[in-house]
């Protein structure tokens, strides 16, 4: 199995009542920010990722927010590529795994794919290229994109950003939401097939692409996954085998918010109140209607929900959730090494997952209690994950070559009989 | 006022590539109602325009049932007026008077616009399609939904906005009813969001029909003093402000509105 350190760069001093007052997206006022405190979460935030890349993780990942305080990543292809470059300096053999650059509200494409392709040069070749439709919150409030045009638009996005990848001669591209009379990147990524996934929390449409095309599929639980990972992934399972895809858990990417400690007993009051900083004021804070806005959900999808809002979990009561209602939601896996890794080890081999993301910072969990974090993780519950799968026959196809994978090229939309346009 | 017999019929348009149901009812001229971005709901006051007139009211592309992609047809709203334009060709209504409400309202002022012979009237009801930072408009579509009604109606307890908002008894006829809202305003949205405008303001001084604005005073979606702004841009047009009303008066303060809107027919 892959394991993958996940950060986010979390405001973290934020007041005791922002929960009762405030949002954490869009409209969070920025007057609660002081200069230090910006900028000490973002130095930590970078000092954790290369602690991670230094400490035996597969790779290190990031996503992207804007206008939020609970992630303040507006391009995460910019973290990406200081860490490409320390990493390339150091030797080390990490993957960087940007995970979501949203491809839904990206009104220039072409620069999403180039930033990537840099990236893939500067690190020689170790890009996990993670591509997102967006939040509604971010795609339409943050970046004017109509709500109904978010996938349309991450459609022809990702076409474009594919093929300016791989084409060897320049072409011109007439779409529906950018013109370009010649695209001909400089430069190109390293890497002949760059192992590309695709991010969700859970729509079946986007996993059966990710199964069609031969892209990778990450699901992000941040609602518990005691309460949302048997729906999920018995949902994608089947996709897979309507799509006619082998059940290889390499294929499939999970995200787990975790903390581990010596002792069970310790690792509750070292982290219980930082993760209910975390859910309470982060995630928690984000209003429903901002998730997901009228015409940012398929009709379909809108009435599958309002019938059943199972796949958000313990979401509509974050606001107020305690460490042990995290705790047994699953939306934190925490106690000893051994606890930690006899979870973990369950799940993944329950639901199938290959490639773990070990989200290890969060809220307001000061620098070296993340340090620590993930120094245990590294040390004593990384090396018990790593073995799983091993026995089997599973190859895994989305990860670089230079870090032992076998990237196989994706199919087009076109032969996936995808529309694009 | 009692429902007259609606009928429906679905033109084909844009070179058979877009299909738009449109409710129909009463005798006489023709008069083309646009819906707001909620949706088409048959209400009193259509029955009252019924009571006089052929009332032609489509469906915005996107919110019939059963048709819910077509809204992906079109992605410019001057496409989607020439839609409408063709629309009106094939139904063969020959100078209708168009009315429209909030979304509706910005519909028909744009088809009155690109088509200034088409109308013979032209009614607008609080309609959308300009902006001032002065008295931005509410955006609509990311209120949460408990909040709409105080956003709708200057007192959402009255019976009339009780009425309209009452959901229904049956959990299945309420959920889809959701769904459907929220689909029509994501359909309709596509136009107006994030900001409804358009650049109508540059194109109202091209209508030449008659105009009647029709402004809730208490209107807390998109503000009275828009009435004013039409109004100047407008040659031949005239505001009736009603008294504490909202963002429908045609619900809310359906006598007056009915008033109004008669004597400026008749």
């Amino acid at each position: 199995m892959k394991v993958n350190l996940f950060l986010q760069a979390p405001y973290r001093y934020l007041p005791d009542d922002f929960e009762s007052k405030y949002e954490s997206v869009c409209s969070i006022p920025y007057s609660l920010v002081t200069r230090d405190g910006m900028y000490s979460s973002i130095r930590d935030f970078m000092d954790e990722l290369m602690l991670g890349a230094r400490s035996g993780f597969d790779g290190v990942a990031i996503t992207e927010h804007g206008q939020s305080s609970y992630d303040m990543i507006p391009n995460p292809d910019l973290i990406s590529s200081a860490l490409a470059y320390m990493t390339e300096a150091e030797g080390l053999d990490v993957a960087i795994y940007p995970m979501g650059r949203s491809l839904g509200k990206a009104r220039e494409p072409l620069r999403a794919a180039e930033e990537y392709a840099m990236i893939d040069v500067m690190s020689g070749g170790r890009l996990v290229a993670g591509l997102t439709v967006g939040l509604s919150y971010d795609a339409n409030i943050n970046n004017g994109v109509p709500p109904i045009e978010v996938r349309p638009r991450f459609d022809e996005n990702l076409e474009l950003v594919l093929r300016a990848w791989r084409e060897q001669e320049p072409f011109a591209w007439n779409g529906r939401y950018s013109q370009y009379p010649m695209v001909n990147m400089w430069p190109r990524p390293l890497q002949e097939n760059v192992p590309t996934w695709i991010t969700g929390i859970g729509n079946p449409r986007t996993m059966r692409m990710c199964f069609d095309r031969g892209f990778g599929f990450n699901y992000l639980s941040w609602f518990g996954a005691k309460l949302t990972g048997k729906r999920i992934f018995d949902r994608m399972w089947e996709q897979a085998d309507e799509a006619g895809v082998a059940r290889n858990p390499y294929r499939i990417g999970f995200l787990q918010t975790v903390a581990v400690s010596e002792t069970d007993e310790r690792a509750e009051i070292e982290y219980g109140r930082h993760a209910e900083y975390a859910f309470r004021k982060g995630l928690g804070s984000i209003p429903i209607e901002k998730l997901g806005l009228p015409g940012a959900i398929d009709i379909n999808g809108v009435k599958a929900l309002i019938k059943d809002p199972g796949d958000f979990g313990l979401y509509h009561r974050m606001r107020t959730a305690t460490f042990h209602d995290l705790v047994d939601a699953g939306v934190v896996v925490v106690g000893s090494p051994d606890t930690v890794a006899e979870q973990l080890l369950d799940f993944c081999r329950e639901y199938g997952i290959g490639n773990l993301h070990a989200m290890l910072g969060f809220g307001s969990l000061p620098r070296h209690l993340v340090m620590k974090n993930i120094q245990l993780f590294a040390e004593e519950v990384l090396p018990r994950l790593r073995t799983l799968w091993t026995e089997t026959d599973h190859q895994h196809h989305w990860w670089p070559r230079r870090l032992g994978g076998t990237p196989t090229s994706y199919t087009t939309a076109t032969k996936a009989g995808a529309n694009t346009r | 006022m009692s429902t007259p017999t609606i009928t429906e019929q679905t033109i084909d348009v844009w070179g058979g590539r877009l299909s738009i149901t449109v409710k129909i009812a009463g005798a006489g001229t023709p008069l083309l109602y646009l819906h707001p971005a909620a949706g088409l709901a048959w209400d009193p006051f259509l029955s009252h325009l019924a009571s006089r007139y052929t009332v032609y009211a489509p469906e915005f592309p996107g919110t019939s049932e059963g048709n819910p992609y077509a809204i992906h047809t079109i992605d410019t709203l001057s496409d989607m007026v020439l839609a409408y334009e063709e629309l009106i060709r094939a139904l063969g209504l020959d100078r209708p008077v168009v009315v429209g409400q909030s979304f509706g309202g910005m519909l028909a002022a744009e088809l009155a616009a690109a088509f200034p012979a088409l109308p013979d009237k032209l009614i607008l009801l609080d309609p959308i399609g300009l902006w001032s930072e002065a008295a931005p408009t509410a955006n609509w579509i990311a209120t949460p939904p408990e909040q709409l009604p105080a956003l709708l109606f200057h007192d959402p307890s009255a019976p009339a906005a009780q009425a309209m908002l009452a959901p229904s008894d049956d959990i299945e006829q309420q959920q889809a009813a959701a769904a459907a809202m929220v689909w029509a305003f994501g359909c309709t949205g596509k136009f107006a969001w994030p900001i409804p405008d358009r650049g109508l303001r540059h194109r109202l001084h091209r209508i030449t029909a008659p105009t009647l604005i029709v402004w809730g005073r208490d209107d807390r979606l998109v503000s009275a003093i828009y009435a004013e702004q039409f109004h100047n841009l407008i040659t031949d047009s005239t505001v009736t402000i009603i008294e504490n009303c909202g963002h429908i008066p045609q619900v809310e303060k359906l006598d007056e509105t009915r008033e109004t809107v008669d004597k400026f027919l008749l």
